[in-house]
């Protein structure tokens, strides 16, 4: 009984040496539920959605977040998918509120409940280009509400225009900044296209 | 020593693994589990694009967008809310029950404002409350409510500027570059932080005191760097810097506004002097005061007072629709459609001179609107799907004094409205390329 007590305060300790414990584990509480198809979708709903995601941080490759206003995982390592931290990121974020399919080729609406872990196919690029039946390339001088400007490497939804002829943009931006609505100029700057989802309902 | 004995050795193999799967399944629990998920907050914002400036004749309709807790459903809000209007700017208000649509693109809520107070030659001043009757929350905006409705004026008898089809690649270069730095950590380097995949961080803004000392926010390092009579200086400064925001101080401090909504005043040798929050949850541009342009409320929003941190109520109280320019005017402004501009210069609540400016080609955001000699400087941004070029407008008394553009490209993205600064009548400009960064000298004519 005495050898079986100090092994197991020895393995105890070398549990803790070891890689037993990953990054970060918030993706562990996150779940795989199928999305709910939807016939509605309008465009004050994915603000709703998208409003509620603020504050929730980033995630390079991530798109699971709960509801607690506080980024559980702040500050790592950018680029770096395997943190498994708190957030989307900024295609992640416009996936899930614009209820497209991991399908490209379906358009429907599938609404995707905040600690679904899905990214979606599509990186900024893919969106800035239309790729994916449910989205397409609009003029960036007519985008509105819930419509998205997209770069190469980053993407964000129009919140509202501004008085100013800015938007208010909300975007998962970066690990440091976090998700949150932003007074942006991508509307005007060429380094950003204009990209909508078809199917709004209202 | 004595030889160990099978059950020893038996018990002291049971006790390794027993020890090891008890600490991994600690751990695992310790990190993996539960991060409890939260019901969260009540959530309630509002979205409005207020109608500053308006056309005589011009049908009015007010719109509100409501966005709430997301519902189980999918659905929107269900929501209610009511318009407090008046005609000109003093006096009690009248409420209006706001209309719910069946489209959100513009705003699901709506009132067309009675002809008796669009047509006030006073125009007319309101707010507005939404409620989401799922949960009772309640918002106003602009956030001061009553205490600082927003201020509508009609556009009398503008001076018009059409400026037609924008010619891109006409721009014009700089009188002289006045500050230069290149990438790097080292006194005289400016630093660059990002990469292709994520984009490029550096300055994300600067400003010029009067007597032409050109300050520029070099994030990356935390300081400003400061060209001062042919000198370079730098002040370590302290917190948040990416994409933040920055003004000199006359009293030779300066304040900073990062992206998170928080102000901090930094004395002139860079130590801390105090930080505040800002009131509304965005902010477009910080100028000297310090005062804010914050959204929703789309209202400049004073955050100290004689060098005091005003509170958050404070600034909603303090807010204004009006610009205060440096020649002790106000300016009201309103980008409309496409490719309109739409420019009051006010004395007390009185017009003194407007402008409408229109445009074959889109216009962007409103990057500068100062007064200058007996007129106004403005930086704008003209584009299309493709190009896009800065256009610098001055107009007088009689319409347009003067027009050009300037190149718009940068390699780091900078706070949204911090490209441009005037100062003693000279536009100066914020620009990054591969090389580094530079703040490029354009002189100007002045209107009589």
């Amino acid at each position: 009984m005495r050898a079986f007590l100090a092994m197991a305060v020895a393995g105890f300790a070398l549990s803790g040496v070891t890689g037993a414990q990953a990054y970060h584990r918030f993706w562990a509480n996150c779940t795989a539920d199928s999305p709910t198809f939807m016939t509605t979708m309008t465009r004050d709903a994915a603000q709703d959605y998208a409003n509620a995601a603020r504050y929730e941080g980033y995630q390079w490759g991530g798109g699971c977040w709960n509801y607690d206003d506080v980024d559980s995982y702040p500050n790592d390592p950018p680029q770096e998918t395997g943190t498994h931290g708190e957030g989307g990121d900024c295609s992640g974020l416009t996936f899930k509120t614009w209820r497209e399919s991991t399908d490209t080729w379906r358009d429907g609406r599938y609404y995707w409940r905040a600690l679904r872990n899905v990214h979606g196919p599509y990186d900024a690029a893919a969106f800035r280009d239309g790729n994916g039946a449910p989205n397409h390339v609009v003029a960036k001088a007519t985008a509105g509400v819930m419509d998205a400007f997209a770069s190469g490497t980053h993407i964000g939804m129009i919140f509202v225009r501004s008085l100013y002829g800015g938007d208010q943009i909300v975007e998962a931006k970066c690990e440091s900044c976090g998700t949150n609505i932003f007074y942006r100029t991508y509307r005007s700057d060429s380094a950003y296209g204009g990209v909508g989802r078809w199917g709004w309902t209202g | 020593m004595r030889r160990p004995r099978f059950r020893s050795l038996a018990g002291g193999a049971a006790g390794i693994a027993a020890g090891v799967i008890g600490g991994v399944v600690l751990t695992s629990v310790s990190t993996a589990g539960p991060t409890p998920v939260a019901a969260g907050p009540v959530l309630i914002d509002a979205t409005h694009v207020p109608a500053v400036l308006t056309l005589p004749g011009e049908a009015i309709r007010l719109r509100y967008g409501l966005v709430c807790t997301p519902r189980a459903d999918g659905l929107p809000c269900d929501g209610s809310g009511t318009v407090y209007l008046r005609a000109g700017q003093s006096g009690p208000f009248r409420a209006y029950v706001l209309q719910r649509g069946d489209e959100s693109r513009d705003g699901r809520y709506y009132l067309d404002v009675p002809a008796e107070i669009a047509d006030s030659r006073d125009g007319f001043s309101y707010y507005a409350t939404l409620r989401d009757e799922a949960t009772g929350a309640t918002v106003s905006l602009p956030s001061g409510g009553a205490d600082a409705p927003q201020v509508s004026l009609p556009l009398r008898e503008p001076l018009t500027v059409e400026l037609g089809r924008h010619l891109f690649g006409a721009v014009r270069d700089p009188d002289a570059r006045v500050a230069e730095a290149g990438w790097g950590s080292r006194p005289d380097e400016v630093g660059l932080v990002g990469s292709r995949e994520l984009g490029y961080s550096g300055p994300s803004s600067f400003d010029v005191e009067p007597d032409g000392t050109v300050d520029m926010l070099d994030s990356v390092n935390g300081r400003v760097m400061r060209w001062a009579r042919g000198r370079l200086e730098y002040v370590r400064l302290a917190g948040a810097l990416d994409l933040a925001d920055f003004a000199a101080e006359p009293d030779g401090s300066f304040d900073v506004l990062d992206d998170a909504g928080t102000l901090r005043s930094f004395r002139a040798d860079g130590s801390p002097r105090w930080a505040q929050k800002l009131a509304d949850r965005t902010w477009a541009q910080l100028v000297r005061g310090p005062t804010v342009l914050q959204q929703p409320s789309e209202q400049w929003m004073p955050v100290a007072q004689d060098g005091a941190p005003l509170s958050r109520a404070g600034q909603k109280r303090g807010a204004h629709t009006a610009k205060h320019l440096a020649n002790g005017h106000a300016l009201l402004l309103d980008r409309v459609g496409e490719g309109e501009l739409r420019l009051a210069e006010l004395r007390g609540n009185a017009s003194v001179q407007a402008w409408r400016i229109t445009s074959e080609t889109p216009l962007g955001e409103v990057q500068l609107a100062e007064s200058h000699g007996n007129g106004l400087v403005v930086v704008m941004r003209a584009y299309t799907d493709e190009r896009d070029e800065f256009v610098v407008l001055v107009l007088g008394s009689r319409g347009l004094v003067q027009r050009f553009s300037v190149a718009s490209g940068s390699w780091t993205e900078t706070a949204p409205l911090a490209r441009f600064r005037l100062s003693r009548g000279r536009l100066y400009r914020l620009r990054t390329t591969q090389t580094g960064a530079f703040v490029d000298r354009f002189d100007l004519e002045v209107p009589q």
